[in-house]
């Protein structure tokens, strides 16, 4: 927060994704103010917010669009997902259609996002333990079994709001900075070696620092 | 969940979903729009410029300062606005008879080029007295609060920009409704209530001279009956009105039962109620009249019968914002225009009343969404053609703005998806909506072409301020909170006048629409 925007190493764009109503605006507003309101308004298309974070002494700042819930805004929203290297996939752990639809969520991606998007799957609404429809195992379990990450937060105490972005930014600049070091990149340690590496171009609006500046 | 992949939850995805694309059906629509454009001459509006420089001997500086962004030619602007804004003649009957004279395609350049002769300077004087009065305590107020340490000669720029901040911190990409109520209630001066009663208690209506009439403002204390006659609701014919009025509201009743009090829904249905039970409640969240049940049930009946009535389209967020304006105006009619409405207890109104509003809120949405409903179809056609237009036209009108988004990687799309959408809804006031409203209603030929320029113009109101942030981020973030929580209803004046004269000079060039390069 309150990082200009020229200073910093990597600019990711990560999206936001997910039923309606399952607290994904909540998710930014929390990570990027730390702001949560009980009824925030519906996004209507899409909405833009950024933050930066630090990792391994690099700043990285990630550029996050929250996107409408509604099946209708697909056609709209899924012209954001391109140029996304991140997205959390939202499912409230109170409703378990909202798991069910992970899967079409899922597709989504495979259909408009880049094949090497790094994907997490966020419970969010952790907070409401009486009223929990989606037992952590098995969200766990089917993450694994996808090769998503996989966490439990709640934008409304704050529980792991945190540490989801900071997981994510974290693994996909992992994987960002061992490609700039390995050429071509062979073992790649999260996708098999028949893909194209993750294109941050697009993305990337200014030069990386020069390392000897560190 | 993967072992369900082949089939189960996927069957879903396969259901019809309510308007999927006719793609050529929906392009030919949208074809179509923008051919139905005023042809007006370019003539006549060099006449009306000229005939309205007297208009414009007072109070230009101070008018000019505060909407100085608005356009190339600000005098230009502000006299329109101003004529709009005072179309107080003595005597009604004038206007009638005036524009029956004319034979101009375009509704509003009748206004033009007509009612300027009738104006009546006095009255030109005392609104804008009144709006200055309202915007000089703003700004004192504004001032207070924010107390710059330094106060060069960037001082009001900076001002500005350290409100908009922290504004962003504040509110995010959420502007938050101040009051439901413009402060410019004084503005309904005696005469323009003369006129109105005129043309509202007269046999038949004469639509027309209702219509230039609204276009300005509507009074509030007539603006429910007003809007019932604009959105086509009520018959043009006095006598019949009430007995229509009846008939509505018990086949509203009726559809409430029909639609609404099923024992069982079918699966889309019950998405749909889904998705309106979700959306309701979260709409005007730190509003108390929007969080009491009664209230919530009621925009849940009206969004689910409407929903299911318009399988072409069904329920898209943001189609529940556009009930607020009608709610609101036909609450007020009911408690009285000096009752304040945020804290309203609804139960408190008779059921009789309150069904009046429900019904009459579900008719004239119905007929208000009509002209755009290509807006909600599958993929939102119509408002992705109509984001590209805007696009092209700002292209045109303004190339150094244009370029300067297009350099920093901003798309349209991105921040003009929700003023379409949402008709602006989410970026003003509501009473500012409500106002501007008044001017979608009186429109001649549906505003679903001039929202399109009502866009360019809010979007080149803040060009200064664009033109200023230098990077993407500092561009979205001003984008989606445009700071107009302190807009009264005269800066929405402005804006319609400033989106006349664009419609009026772009779009009767025949290529003001097209892809340049």
């Amino acid at each position: 927060m309150g990082t200009r925007d020229d200073e910093y190493d990597y600019l990711f764009k990560v999206v936001l994704i997910g039923d309606s109503g399952v607290g994904k605006s909540n998710l930014l507003s929390r990570f990027t103010r730390n702001e949560f309101n009980l009824e925030s308004k519906s996004t209507i298309g899409v909405e833009f917010a950024t933050r930066s974070i630090v990792v391994d002494n690099k700043t990285i700042k990630a550029q996050i669009w929250d996107t409408a819930g509604q099946e209708r805004y697909r056609a709209i929203t899924s012209a954001y997902y391109r140029g996304a290297v991140g997205a959390l996939l939202v499912y409230d752990i109170a409703k378990h259609l909202t798991y069910e639809n992970v899967e079409r969520w899922l597709r989504e991606l495979r259909d408009h996002a880049d094949q090497n998007i790094v994907i997490m799957l966020v419970g969010n609404k952790s907070d409401l333990r009486h009223l929990r429809a989606v037992p952590t195992d098995e969200a766990k379990t089917f993450a694994e079994r996808n090769g998503l990450s996989f966490i439990e937060t709640s934008a409304l105490d704050s529980t792991n709001v945190e540490t989801a972005f900071q997981n994510i930014l974290t693994e996909i600049y992992r994987i960002v900075s061992q490609k700039q070091i390995r050429d071509p990149p062979e073992g790649d340690v999260i996708r098999p070696s028949n893909v194209e590496p993750i294109d941050v171009k697009p993305t990337v609006t200014s030069e990386v620092r020069k390392q000897c500046c560190q | 969940m993967e072992q369900n992949h082949e089939n189960s939850f996927w069957k879903s995805s396969i259901k019809a979903v309510p308007g999927r694309p006719s793609p050529k059906k929906d392009i030919k629509i949208m074809n179509n729009r923008g051919k139905g454009a005023s042809t007006s001459s370019s003539a006549s509006f060099e006449n009306y410029q000229q005939s309205v420089n007297d208009a414009w001997t007072i109070s230009e500086d101070e008018l000019t300062k505060e909407y100085r962004i608005l356009s190339d030619d600000p005098k230009l602007l502000i006299r329109r606005s101003s004529q709009n804004s005072s179309r107080t003649h003595k005597n009604p009957q004038q206007i009638a008879v005036v524009h029956k004279t004319s034979s101009s395609t375009s509704a509003n350049s009748i206004n033009l080029t007509n009612n300027i002769t009738l104006s009546n300077t006095a009255n030109i004087n005392n609104n804008i007295e009144s709006n200055q009065t309202d915007e000089t305590n703003y700004r004192e107020e504004n001032e207070h609060q924010q107390k710059p340490s330094n106060s060069s000669s960037s001082n009001e720029r900076s001002i500005e920009y350290g409100s908009l901040r922290q504004r962003f911190n504040s509110y995010p990409g959420r502007p938050q409704l101040l009051k439901f109520s413009s402060m410019t209630l004084k503005d309904d001066a005696e005469s323009k209530l003369e006129k109105f009663s005129a043309i509202l208690e007269a046999d038949l209506l004469n639509l027309k001279a209702l219509k230039e009439l609204s276009w300005s403002g509507a009074p509030r204390k007539m603006r429910a009956v007003v809007w019932r006659l604009l959105s086509g609701y009520l018959p043009t014919s006095l006598e019949r009105r009430n007995s229509v009025l009846e008939r509505k509201r018990i086949d509203y009743h009726n559809l409430v039962k029909q639609y609404f009090y099923v024992e069982s829904r079918d699966e889309a249905q019950q998405d749909t109620f889904r998705q309106i039970h979700i959306d309701v409640p979260r709409m005007n969240p730190h509003v108390p009249l929007f969080q009491q049940k009664l209230v919530q049930e009621m925009f849940e009946r009206i969004l689910f019968i409407w929903a299911i009535r318009h399988p072409a389209s069904g329920y898209v967020q943001g189609i529940n914002d556009l009930v607020t304006p009608f709610f609101i105006v036909f609450l007020q009619e009911q408690v009285g225009v000096d009752k304040v409405l945020e804290t309203y207890r609804f139960e408190d109104l008779p059921i009789e009343q309150r069904n009046i509003i429900e019904a009459d809120s579900f008719w004239c949405i119905s007929k208000f969404l009509d002209s755009i409903q290509d807006n909600y179809i599958f993929a939102q056609l119509g408002i992705q053609e109509k984001v590209n237009q805007l696009k092209e036209l700002i292209q045109r009108i303004d190339v150094t703005l244009h370029k300067h988004l297009q350099s920093h990687g901003v798309d349209y799309l991105q921040f003009s998806f929700r003023w379409m959408n949402n008709l602006l809804t989410r970026e003003l006031p509501l009473y500012c909506t409500i106002r501007l409203w008044d001017t979608y209603l009186a429109e001649s030929d549906g505003f679903a072409v001039f929202q399109l320029y009502v866009c360019a113009a809010f979007l080149l109101h803040w060009r200064e301020q664009l033109l200023q942030e230098n990077d993407f981020q500092g561009l979205m973030l001003l984008l989606q909170n445009l700071p107009t929580h302190h807009w009264l209803d005269s800066h929405i004046s402005v804006l319609v006048a400033e989106a006349f004269r664009l419609k009026f000079t772009y779009a009767d060039a025949p290529k003001h629409l097209e892809v340049k390069s």
